[in-house]
């Protein structure tokens, strides 16, 4: 042992960990590995150097070996043996140059060679892993090894080391706490070995990591809630020990959000929007200590973007709240069931009793200032579903900024999708707006305003590229101009003395919906204009229930002329015809439309009778 | 030598993977073996069908190195694969048509390679401008990479030049398991304009044509080569740069099972890269015609990799899903049609002579209608009477 040239040994140890670090993509492009296997070598030297692993009297490896691996690392040790003496020394010493060469042979896709280092390294340890000189390491081969499982697709396996660790992390912080090695303090002199709060800074970032592992290993397993809990607390962790960077926080704590927005967790999305906000803010001012994740030189460029991409965040929690609302107070026809709005209203009082209850249970960020920070914005938004108009308007304000917001980055030329995506969001605000609001006239404008800003998006678009986009919209505006249609027709049914007035109104509104209709029935036909026999599986029930649509329009054309009245039925006729046609025809149609298809049956059977009925009329005039 | 040709794979377990077409063509002497004209007939003359009527295409081959994927694609000399047999399908048809006055035509090729997520230019001379090459959308262009050269071509032997010159400039890495392994995306594109008359009015029809060959290995890309997110596979990112990729698939995930019905997109997930599924959006759905290649290599020793080609190809054909319209529930018309259903049965029943209007609203305001507008022709009449007179009186 006395012969053991220590100087050499921690020069190679420091050259090769330094090796390790060195960036794949900063190798050769012919020789992308260059570097792992330079400090492959130089760790190789350093084993042969400290000599074989040392003989221990207690260690009885071959009933160790029976046991298959989950049993092996699960056990928790029941007590603490300190790594002292020269044999443990040695063992750990050469534990942490085991762990070395794993960790290199699984980052050059060598997996065997990898798990038997890891392997290695975790019978060199095993007595001593609760001690101080060794959980840390422990851990990151446990965490390792959960890695190369990963990989083999063996999910289960890996769950079972990240899980170990996990346990003997907690384990360790209660029993003993004070902050343990970072292994490669082994191979360093006393006077070069790390502060407490240096130790405990890694040993917490070991720990981080270990949850953002077990994060993904749930989410493959699909326990989504628990995958979400995990990467909420390493988001936390990342918050706690300032190491994040503040774009790349906000925008992942945004995202997050999303997941709760899909479970209808609007206080848990709430908290997170909110968060991101207030660490989005940070940008330029705090000092970054991580690891670079963003492409240089794209930096002022990808501030914008993220900023854009939050916003829009934003935009969904506003809107899926309101819509929310309305489905838990409409009735069977999409209206505001005034019956519903009174039981939630009752329920109101319960939820906010519950507030608090909830609150402790849910994970949040940040302590202190940051807390506070967090909070003031959180204050300014409701998560509780809007139950009148007032209410719902606060939230429809809140998207509606949030929208110009997004419009600053993702304008039209470049972004063509993203600033369409927004603007369709901007539409859906109001028209969950127009739910409730009890006005039909303020109800009208509404739907007016989606109209204006929907129209000037397909004059530009090339329908080639954007077809999907095109049909989306074309839709789109058909039904807000049909929705319009009813609503004048609801307005000048309560008028005592409705004039020709509204009623031209009306039927240009009629005629608007057809246009559009028509738009997209018409974006169906092939190259050569022809509609097509066989209407594809994606487009059939839309294009089915335009069909429907233009059929009731024409039934809804107000004339006074008999002539007139006469064409229109039997224009609607002829569109009932078709959809009645086709579906016997293409038999997987009929499963589509249903509803529409019996009564398109119906009105093909009266309509001829009520024609012939308006002739006799007009003859006998 | 060629090798390649999918097919079942079996060891202890025999898997089934489910494909539209698998061919054969390890043994030549193999009665069941699939040559390249073969191939070219059953997914090649479709891809010239598509672009001649208009449409957009796209042939992706995904693969390991050395199971048949280059020959499949680009042949040898003598033994021409897919690409060579679909630009000369292109071009003789072209002459023909041409020959015929039918139309006239301009066809560009441009040439890129996606590497580590950056966009470079395999046709462009060393310049300051090769790599990352910023990718945009536009009105009218649609996506499309900023500053990619264009190159026009009048055969096929032009286009196989390009081909050369650009395959020169592509990277390709040796790591120590596999010595010529290509870890880029690359997307050959011709682009095809077609002019004709159509009845006296001209008539402009642009397609593009999108040869993708996938990175060789899945570790190129962190969310698969087609840069759509894969729901399976079990590895761990080690790193925290990739938190984001995780919570986004969380995200996505969630929306998945909250909506299994409804395709539309509840909630916005940032998405943190794929280029490839950017460049390639006109392509993956709508009115294209996408076709994939999965090639792998009858060897046992390559079982793993054939396996994990088989899975990717299978969820793939998944994944490149159509998208539809999102529509309003329609609950509202029904009623309203019911109703009125109802009112017609019942007036018919009655054997009314009268006319038959529909709704309440309808007659009322119709009959309204009537007489407002007797009323306005009355007072027409009454102002135009009145200015007559005045302008009588002025005379």
């Amino acid at each position: 042992m006395a012969n053991v040239p220590w100087a050499e040994i921690r020069e190679k140890f420091q050259a090769a960990l330094a090796l390790s670090r060195v960036e794949l993509h900063k190798n050769p492009e012919k020789e992308p590995y260059k570097s792992k296997y330079s400090a492959r070598v130089l760790l190789e030297e350093v084993k042969a150097l400290l000599g074989p692993a040392p003989e221990e009297e207690d260690e009885r490896p071959e009933a160790e070996e029976g046991l298959g691996a989950s049993d092996h690392t699960l056990r928790l040790p029941a007590e603490v043996v300190e790594a002292e003496g020269p044999i443990a020394q040695g063992a750990v010493r050469l534990a942490v140059i085991e762990f070395h060469l794993g960790v290199n042979h699984i980052d050059t896709e060598e997996l065997s060679a990898g798990e038997e280092h890891l392997v290695k390294c975790l019978r060199l340890l095993r007595k001593y892993r609760l001690s101080q000189g060794c959980v840390s390491l422990y851990i990151q081969a446990q965490n390792n090894l959960g890695i190369l499982w990963s990989e083999r697709e063996e999910i289960e396996t890996a769950q079972t080391y990240l899980e170990s660790s996990e346990a003997l992390y907690n384990q360790y912080m209660k029993e003993i706490g004070s902050p343990p090695l970072d292994p490669p303090e082994h191979f360093l002199p006393e006077e070069e070995k790390l502060t407490a709060q240096e130790r405990s800074k890694r040993f917490e970032k070991v720990y981080t990591h270990n949850l953002y592992y077990l994060a993904q290993v749930y989410q493959h397993m699909e326990m989504f809630e628990k995958a979400a809990h995990y990467c909420h607390s390493t988001l936390k962790r990342q918050l706690e020990h300032s190491a994040y960077h503040p774009i790349e926080w906000a925008i992942n704590a945004a995202t997050l959000s999303q997941f709760y927005i899909n479970k209808l967790c609007f206080m848990e999305a709430r908290h997170c929007l909110s968060a991101a906000n207030v660490i989005f803010g940070q940008t330029g001012k705090i000092q970054t200590t991580e690891d670079t994740t963003e492409t240089e030189g794209d930096v002022p460029e990808l501030y914008h973007q993220r900023k854009g991409e939050i916003a829009r965040c934003w935009i969904k929690y506003c809107l899926t709240l309101m819509q929310n609302a309305q489905l838990s107070m409409q009735d069977n026809i999409g209206e505001l069931d005034l019956d519903k709005q009174y039981e939630l209203r009752t329920l109101r009082k319960k939820e906010l009793e519950e507030e608090e209850s909830v609150r402790k249970k849910a994970v949040q960020f940040g302590t202190g200032e940051l807390c506070d920070a967090i909070s003031a914005v959180e204050e300014k938004v409701r998560y509780l579903r809007p139950l009148d108009f007032e209410e719902a308007r606060e939230l429809f304000l809140l998207g509606q900024h949030y929208v110009f917001e997004a419009k600053e980055f993702f304008q039209i030329d470049g972004y063509v999708t993203d600033h369409i995506e927004v603007v369709q969001d901007h539409s859906a605000l109001f028209k969950v707006l127009a739910f409730f609001e009890t006005d039909m006239e303020r109800r009208c404008k509404m739907h007016k305003r989606r109209i204006a800003m929907l129209e000037p998006l397909i004059v530009d678009l090339n329908p080639q590229y954007y077809l999907l986009v095109n049909r989306q919209i074309q839709f789109e505006i058909a039904h807000a101009y049909y929705d319009m249609m009813d609503l004048k027709v609801a307005i000048a049914d309560k008028l005592r003395d409705p004039d020709s007035h509204i009623v031209k109104k009306i039927n240009n509104l009629n005629k608007s919906a057809m246009k559009y209709y028509q738009l997209f029935l018409d974006s169906l036909r092939d190259p050569n204009k022809v509609f097509p026999e066989h209407i594809g599986e994606d487009v059939l029930r839309p294009a089915m229930l335009a069909k429907f649509r233009v059929a009731r329009l024409y039934g809804k054309i107000i004339t006074a002329d008999p002539k007139k009245e006469l064409e229109n039925l039997a224009t609607s006729l002829e569109h009932y015809k078709f959809i009645v046609d086709y579906c016997e025809k293409h038999p997987e149609a009929a499963q589509e439309i249903e509803v529409e298809l019996e009564l398109s049956k119906e009105m093909v059977s009266l309509l001829p009778t009520k024609m012939e009925r308006f002739r006799t009329k007009m003859a006998l005039s | 030598i060629p090798e390649g040709g999918t097919g079942d794979s079996g060891r202890e377990r025999t898997k089934t993977f489910t494909y539209d077409f698998s061919f054969y063509s390890a043994d030549a002497k193999s009665p069941d073996y699939v040559s390249q004209e073969m191939v070219f007939k059953t997914l090649g003359t479709d891809v010239v069908k598509s672009a001649f009527e208009g449409y957009n295409a796209c042939v992706f081959a995904y693969g390991q190195t050395g199971s048949g994927k280059s020959y499949t694609m680009m042949g040898n000399s003598g033994d021409s694969g897919l690409i060579p047999r679909i630009c000369e399908g292109l071009f003789s048809q072209i002459n023909e048509t041409t020959r015929w006055d039918e139309a006239s035509f301009r066809t560009e090729v441009s040439y890129l390679e996606i590497y580590n997520e950056r966009v470079r230019d395999l046709l462009r001379r060393k310049s300051s401008k090769t790599f990352n090459l910023r990718v945009r959308e536009h009105p009218k262009e649609g996506p499309y990479v900023e500053d990619l050269s264009k190159h026009l071509v009048q055969n096929y032997g032009d286009v196989e030049e390009l081909m050369d010159a650009g395959n020169i400039n592509r990277t390709t890495a040796a790591t120590g398991m596999n010595d010529v392994s290509s870890r880029s995306h690359a997307i050959f594109t011709i682009k095809f304009t077609q002019a004709k008359f159509d009845s006296e009015m001209p008539c402009e029809t642009v397609s593009k044509i999108h040869l993708v060959d996938l990175a060789g290995s899945e570790r190129a890309d962190a969310t698969g080569a087609t840069g759509v997110r894969l729901k399976e596979g079990g590895n761990i990112n080690k790193s925290l740069v990739t938190l984001g990729n995780v919570i986004s698939a969380l995200a996505d995930l969630s929306q998945d099972a909250a909506n299994p019905l409804v395709k539309k997109k509840q909630v916005f997930v940032p998405y943190r890269d794929s280029v490839l599924t950017w460049l390639l959006k006109d392509s993956l759905g709508g009115n294209s015609k996408t076709i994939m290649i999965a090639t792998i290599s009858p060897a046992d020793v390559n079982y793993g990799e054939t396996l994990s080609t088989l899975r990717y190809a299978n969820r793939a054909k998944n994944i490149i899903n159509k998208p539809t319209i999102n529509e309003d529930a329609n609950v509202k018309l029904i009623r309203e049609l019911r109703a009125e259903i109802a009112r017609l049965k019942t007036l018919l029943a009655q054997g009314n002579q009268i006319a038959l209007l529909d709704s309440p609203t309808a007659l009322s305001m119709e009959e309204k209608l009537q007489q407002n507008e007797a009323r306005v022709q009355e007072l027409t009449k009454e102002w135009t009477n009145k200015w007559n007179e005045t302008q009588n009186i002025l005379k």
